[in-house]
């Protein structure tokens, strides 16, 4: 006979669901949290790249291409009168010439805001981008923007900078001054336009341009423009959605580190489903009996726990995506889109609400709690019935669960050894899936060993204590299970971040040897605007209180048009293995080469391996191969950067100038007065930025500590459900073996010492637990720090344990979990201790 | 001659639940190494009354001495102290812990007392037909067995008095035989006292004395005289 699987969950479930609500409360918000954490972070990177594409289109408008310089990324330029055989192609309909300037502007208060300007022929840009349009505001003459003083800003300016009035623009080592005359559309981060040739005068580009906007005919084809256009080498034709692109390349990464952690959460609520389910079978184990012996088949048990499962999934499923939708619009309206990477500046995204991805990430929640109904229900399905009837346990099938376990430990060893997928470390990922799967699986293994070490205690509560700890290992896979993951995840994040931070600490110890620092662009990109002449270091060195000081020349070049552009950094060297963060070894370069030092980056993403060679794009546009001497940790540039000594490069380009000094003060002398000194000698105030050394250490260590601090979010989250795990584990125990403490109250064991059994149990099983979970925590701690981080964000890190830390992390998970075995004991047997065997008299 | 002192002496007890008197005017005296029986209709009360000896149900008038202490006036631990010392217990359902070998089970009481004595558990093992047996786990017993090792557990320690409730309700008559008899032996060895609640009449004819227990007392059953 067909026995409809809703008619039994009506029948079964729902009055075991009432009975127990709050048992299964708590296993469905777990549920509500992991899918309202991955949507959320998954909505919230979507609307920020979303919105910074949008940004991107809405400056760069609708060309078919840009014609821009091959390897330099930012400044120099390409010369103008390439410009007029582009636009006289027969099948250019359209061509604008574009001069991008990356500077600063000093606000209201001399402070300094990184600006881009675009300098443009109006007339030719408006059909190509309608949001670069410069409208003059009210009063203002309507050729305004012909006005070579003039300068446009768009909203994200405006809210920094003001809307009228003259504005101070960075430009080599003086500043200019620019009339505010009104608006553009363009969305994104701080931008302003102004006429071309206005900006090449400001900005000392005259007869240069950075890139040519091209819109071709209807039916032209791109490639035979561009071969009949006939350009030099030094230009490529670009596609106008590049840096959208590589943004998203960039921040994939860090985009699905964050996926991953918010995902944790939902491995943890398919713990608390398993938990939950795995007692209420337990519980309901003679009623299944009965029911098989009844006439419900195996089968038919299976499908009843596993739709109980399914159904907690849906239900946990569609609040989490409603609380994930909620939580992703309150961040975006709170933290603009930046989940901590700093990937999308200057974004104000509006939630993007996405169907298919909401039923993905529901269909991951409903997976999760099958998955984490699965064990139970094969339980029921596998349900001895006569052995049930009569009250007794059946032993679990340890070799089984050991099997799984070492099964999954190797698989977890050999997907750590595999090579990142599609850029991100996906094999890294399955490695620590498969590392706490295998764990868990062998949590009654691993019970056994550690508990054969416990000696055997004189009382008699120990001993009744430790012999059931051992011998029912089983079910110490539902207590502890909960404790082994939530640990082995703190404790792996706790190296993690401990490790990253102690490396970065050191990093910084490194790479800051001077008192003072001072940078005159903003960031590498506005390095050949904003830059000082090279005869002011020579006067900085002779300011009384300088002991010495050294000049950094910093450019961008692009190697790759699909990446980020890659960091030149030039500045006396000395002995590179003291003044570079180098790791490994250094090779010799043979008389001739230019030797080059290269970020970690630079290996993983260009093959720049030492005694490789590369083509290294010199400002003046010429290409001088280098040799790849060594490689040095870089956690400032994830994209790459290359360190060359001052002098080679000043004799391979002739370039003298300077962008950022580092200053070592005499044995007294004060920071604020050189600091002074040095703002007199460059003529005027704010053409630099100061910092000490202490100043970015401490600035360096709380943006690090403000990233990760979601991190010690998910680990409480992580413990309180591993603690809810004992918890609903005990209290179940207590019911289901009163009838064992009614016995021993007979026997002669008094109230509190039945509760201390229970205790001991908690305190030997999440001890137990403690171990395995710090284990398995220490290896995935290992494939994060040795594989997730250099997959991902290309740089490595010393493995570092903070054993004090992890200690004391460790007895407070045993003392909570002893606590909470005892507290749930008392709540369970409240009152009917002494007649616990009553049903029996 | 003076009288010996009684090892359990009932005067007067009562058990009420709310406005519902269980029984009421309960007396009984058993001397050591007595066999007593008690009988009655189900509901009325018999296991409470077990209860009520063993301290583990509170009484609403009356007074239990066991072995000359009055184990109504006594703290909860201290009740359990006593009946750690003094008492056995055989129930109808076993109650053997799963997760003990079937030695470790026996030897309980003993460890309770801070008793380390293998040989005497084999022993009792041995006296109950279950030598060789003693490593085995629960799971792998008959209920003839197991209820031989509630009964090994009852007498290991040597306690003043036994109770139990219906030792045989769970096994078949033949089983059922062999288990009192085992019972039986296992008491009368000891010079221990004991307390047998059943519904069995094969049981009641081991006793010394059958009692029916009605609601206001205890009264002399025929079925020994007869």
């Amino acid at each position: 006979m067909r026995i409809e699987v809703a008619s039994l969950l009506w029948q079964l479930s729902w009055p075991e669901l009432q009975h127990h609500i709050w048992r299964h409360l708590s296993a469905w918000f777990a549920v509500v949290l992991g899918v309202a954490l991955a949507f959320a972070v998954h909505l919230i990177n979507e609307s920020a790249l979303g919105e910074f594409s949008a940004a991107v289109r809405s400056v760069n408008g609708q060309p078919d291409f840009e014609l821009r310089e091959s390897h330099r990324a930012f400044g120099g330029g390409f010369d103008e009168t390439l410009y007029a055989r582009v636009a006289a192609h027969p099948q250019v309909v359209l061509a604008s010439p574009v001069l991008e300037i990356e500077t600063y502007a000093l606000d209201a208060q001399g402070r300094r805001v990184a600006l881009r300007i675009l300098g443009l022929d109006a007339l030719v840009a408006a059909p190509m981008s309608l949001d670069l349009l410069p409208r003059p505001a009210a009063g203002e003459d309507r050729l305004a923007m012909l006005d070579p003083g003039a300068i446009f800003l768009n909203g994200s300016a405006r809210r920094r900078l003001g809307d009228t009035g003259t504005l101070t623009v960075g430009s080599a080592a003086h500043t200019v001054a620019l009339t505010i005359k009104g608006s553009v559309a363009a969305q994104g981060p701080p931008l302003a336009v102004m006429d071309i040739a206005g900006a090449q005068a400001s900005f000392g580009a005259l007869g240069r341009i950075s890139r040519i906007d091209v819109r071709l005919a209807s039916g032209a084809q791109r490639e035979t423009v561009l071969r009949e256009l006939a350009l030099p080498d030094s230009l490529r034709a670009a596609s106008p959605d590049e840096s959208g692109l590589r943004i998203s390349n960039l921040s994939r990464a860090y985009r699905v580190n964050l996926t991953v952690l918010a995902l944790v959460a939902l491995f943890t609520g398919a713990f608390l489903v398993y938990s939950m389910l795995s007692l209420s079978v337990a519980r309901r184990l003679p009623q299944l009996a009965l029911l098989g012996v009844l006439g419900l088949s195996g089968r038919q048990r299976l499908t009843l726990v596993l739709a109980e499962s399914a159904l907690l999934g849906i239900a946990g499923s569609l609040v989490g995506l409603a609380l994930g939708a909620g939580l992703a619009a309150l961040a975006l309206r709170l933290l603009a889109g930046d989940l901590g990477g700093g990937y999308f500046p200057g974004v104000a995204p509006t939630l993007h609400f996405s169907p298919l991805a909401a039923a993905v990430y529901g269909l991951l929640g409903v997976v999760a709690a099958i998955a984490g109904g699965w064990l139970p229900a094969r339980a029921a399905q596998r349900i001895a019935a006569a052995q049930a009837l009569k009250g007794l346990t059946p032993a679990g099938n340890a070799g089984t669960s050991s099997r799984w376990a070492v099964a999954a430990l190797l698989a977890a060893g050999a997907l750590a050894l595999a090579p990142p997928l599609l850029g991100l470390p996906l094999g890294a990922y399955a490695s620590v899936a498969c590392l706490l799967i295998g764990g868990i699986a062998g949590v009654p293994v691993g019970v056994k060993l550690v508990l054969r070490w416990v000696p055997a205690p004189r009382g008699a509560v120990g001993l009744l204590a430790l012999e059931r700890a051992r011998h029912q290992r089983q079910g110490a896979t539902v207590a502890v299970a909960g404790i082994v993951a939530s640990l082995a995840l703190s404790v792996a994040l706790t190296v993690m971040v401990g490790s990253f931070r102690g490396s970065v600490s050191t990093w910084l110890d490194q790479v800051l040897p001077a008192d003072l620092y001072a940078r005159s662009a903003t960031s590498s990109a506005g390095a050949e605007v904003n830059y000082l002449p090279a005869d002011m270091l020579a006067a900085v060195q002779a300011l009384p209180g300088v002991q010495k000081a050294i000049g950094q020349r910093v450019y961008a070049v692009q190697l790759d048009p699909a990446r980020p552009a890659v960091a030149v950094l030039a500045r006396p060297l000395g002995e590179p293995a003291e003044s570079l963060p180098l790791v490994g070894a250094l090779l010799p370069a043979a008389p001739g080469d230019l030797g080059v030092y290269v970020s970690e980056a630079m290996v993983s993403l260009y093959g720049a391996a030492p005694g490789t060679r590369l083509q290294l794009p010199l400002p003046d546009g010429r290409l001088r191969e280098v040799f790849v001497r060594g490689v040095w940790r870089d956690y400032a540039r994830q994209h790459g950067a290359i360190a060359i000594a001052a002098a080679d490069y000043q004799a391979a380009s002739g370039d003298t100038r300077i962008n950022d000094l580092a200053l070592w003060l005499r044995p007294g002398a004060e920071l604020a007065q050189v600091q002074a000194a040095v703002e007199r000698l460059v003529g005027a105030p704010g053409l630099l930025d100061f910092a000490s050394a202490v100043e970015v250490r401490a600035t360096s260590l709380r943006i690090f500590d403000r990233s990760f601090v979601v991190t010690y979010w998910l680990q409480g989250v992580a413990i309180a459900i591993g603690l809810f795990g004992i918890a609903a584990s005990f209290s179940a125990q207590v019911l289901a073996r009163r009838k064992e403490f009614g016995a021993l109250i007979h026997l002669g064991l008094t109230r509190s010492q039945v509760l201390q059994l229970v205790a001991l149990e908690g305190a030997l099983w999440s001890a137990a637990g403690t171990v395995l979970g710090l284990v398995l925590g220490l290896a995935v701690s290992v494939v994060l720090v040795k594989v997730v981080n250099p997959q991902s964000f290309h740089w490595t890190m010393d493995l570092a344990v903070p054993w004090g830390r992890l200690a004391l992390l460790c007895l407070a998970v045993v003392a909570s979990a002893t606590l909470t075995a005892w507290l749930a004991a008392r709540a369970s047997a409240r009152g009917a201790m002494a007649l616990l065997v009553k049903e029996d008299w | 001659m003076p009288a010996r002192q009684p090892l359990l002496q009932l005067r007067a007890i009562a058990k009420r639940f709310g406005a519902v008197t269980i029984f009421e005017g309960v007396d009984l005296e058993v001397q050591a190494g007595e066999f007593v029986a008690i009988v009655g209709e189900s509901g009325v009360g018999k296991s409470t009354l077990l209860n009520c000896i063993a301290g583990l149900d509170t009484l609403d008038q009356g007074t239990v001495h066991i072995d000359g202490v009055e184990m109504s006036a006594l703290s909860e631990t201290a009740q359990a102290l006593a009946r750690r010392r003094l008492l056995g217990f055989v129930f109808q359902a076993f109650h053997v812990l799963p997760h003990l070998s079937v030695a470790k089970n026996v030897a309980l009481p003993l460890l309770l007392l801070g008793r380390d004595e293998p040989q005497r558990v084999e022993a009792v093992l041995a006296s109950v037909g279950l030598q060789g047996m003693g490593g085995r786990l629960p799971q792998t017993l008959s209920g003839g067995q197991l209820q031989r090792v509630a009964i090994a557990r009852a007498v290991v320690h040597s306690p003043r008095l036994i109770l139990a409730d219906e030792p045989t309700g769970n096994l078949d008559p033949d089983t059922a035989l062999r288990v009192l008899d085992s019972f039986g032996e296992q008491v009368r060895a000891g010079g221990a006292a004991c307390v047998l609640v059943t519904h069995s009449p094969a049981a009641a004819q081991r006793a010394d004395r059958v009692l029916v227990l009605e609601a206001h007392g205890l009264k002399a059953h025929r079925l020994k005289q007869s």
